[in-house]
């Protein structure tokens, strides 16, 4: 499975198949700071992912 | 929460048969993209309705950054305002002058105005001071944000008068607003944790309104991207200095092991807030002897730096 990073940098991970959430939490990123695609698709933690799947994990909180 | 139904291994909205795009913990509902979008609208047209944060002819400042959250605010404002009978939008942006940060944010608010059609002003702390805020911060960079704010209030609030506006609306989220109740608690500050802003005093200043506080930051990101509009920007490089990102990092760890812990503290300030209503917390009103500005001193915030920053 290909993980887009929140910096942008890919990785390629055997995962799964397994839900968002444990993915972040292999990951050590909290659910709560980022959103999370698959193959372009807005999932919710819950979502089982893994396989082929291109998993997008995007940091929300920017700013001071 | 409830089992269920999935479609290809994605739970599916409790409003319809499609997959979910978010699990709102509070509702504990699974909603889809489309439910999304009407359940964040209606939730901000709700808070604006009740806490009369319009009123009938207001001509709204909406206070752009080109980030996530005023862009969303405006998006909804220009999807709800027309409700409100002879209301105006118009949108503001500040120019700090922070290399490798402020470019792209405004190119992404001024794609943002034309596409909405909304009348945009950009205002700078050049134009407003004399030199970009990475110049002013020579020498004092772990006071960033303290220096940027209470100049980009100053540049807000005289822009949106110039503009003819009678509110100024901001995008604080749900996080931002628990974070700033911690913050004020941590400095001690009380009469920062209850200061009303929401009323205004025309005399004096613009009422301050924020129609995104009850929606989280992960709601408000989902909202924009479902619908293609999640910007994708630069990190200001000030950020690390601030003790909003250490507050934000705790604060969104607390909320993952115990949930409601955002809206709790949110919802405190507005318990403190009444609980010390009429009592004398803050210092009354007054105007600066300098430049005639509102402030609780004899000097305002705005005077007090230009001085310690030989301006």
């Amino acid at each position: 499975m290909k993980v887009i990073l929140p910096d942008h940098a890919p990785k390629d991970m055997v995962f799964g198949p397994g839900t968002v959430g444990s993915l972040l939490n292999e990951l050590g990123i909290n659910p709560l700071a980022v959103i999370v695609s698959r193959n372009g698709i807005l999932v919710p933690e819950q979502a089982v992912i893994g396989g082929e799947d291109e998993i997008r994990v995007i940091r929300i909180a920017h700013g001071g | 929460m409830k089992p269920s139904a999935t479609s290809g291994g994605v739970p599916v909205c409790s409003c319809c048969s499609e997959p979910a795009v978010i699990y709102q913990p509070a509702s504990q509902r699974h909603l889809c993209g489309r439910h999304l979008v009407c359940d964040v609208e209606l939730r901000v047209a709700s808070t604006i309705k009740n806490e009369s944060q319009i009123r009938e002819g207001d001509r709204v400042a909406v206070a752009l950054s080109g980030g996530k959250d005023s862009t969303a605010l405006l998006v909804i404002f220009s999807r709800i305002l027309p409700s409100f009978p002879g209301s105006e939008l118009v949108a503001i942006t500040v120019d700090e002058g922070i290399a490798g940060y402020r470019a792209d944010t405004l190119r992404a608010a001024e794609t943002l105005t034309k596409q909405l059609g909304v009348n945009h002003h950009i205002v700078s702390f050049r134009d407003m001071i004399g030199d970009d805020l990475d110049t002013l911060l020579t020498g004092r960079e772990k006071e960033a944000c303290t220096i940027c704010g209470i100049l980009r209030k100053k540049a807000l609030a005289d822009a949106a008068r110039n503009a003819g506006a009678t509110v100024i609306a901001t995008g604080h989220n749900l996080d931002d607003e628990a974070q700033s109740v911690l913050m004020n608690t941590l400095r001690g500050d009380l009469p920062r944790l209850i200061r009303d802003t929401g009323t205004g005093s025309p005399s004096l200043f613009l009422p301050r309104i924020k129609p995104l506080a009850a929606i989280t930051e992960k709601e408000i990101a989902a909202y924009l991207f479902v619908q293609g509009l999640f910007p994708v920007l630069p990190e200001c490089p000030y950020t690390k200095y601030a003790l909003r990102a250490e507050v934000r990092t705790m604060l969104t760890r607390l909320e993952q092991l115990h949930p409601g812990t955002m809206h709790h503290l949110a919802d405190s300030k507005k318990r403190i807030e009444e609980y010390c209503e009429g009592m004398a917390v803050m210092e009354p009103l007054r105007r600066c002897q300098e430049c005639g500005d509102p402030c609780s001193g004899d000097i305002c915030q705005v005077c007090r730096l230009r001085h310690s920053l030989g301006k």
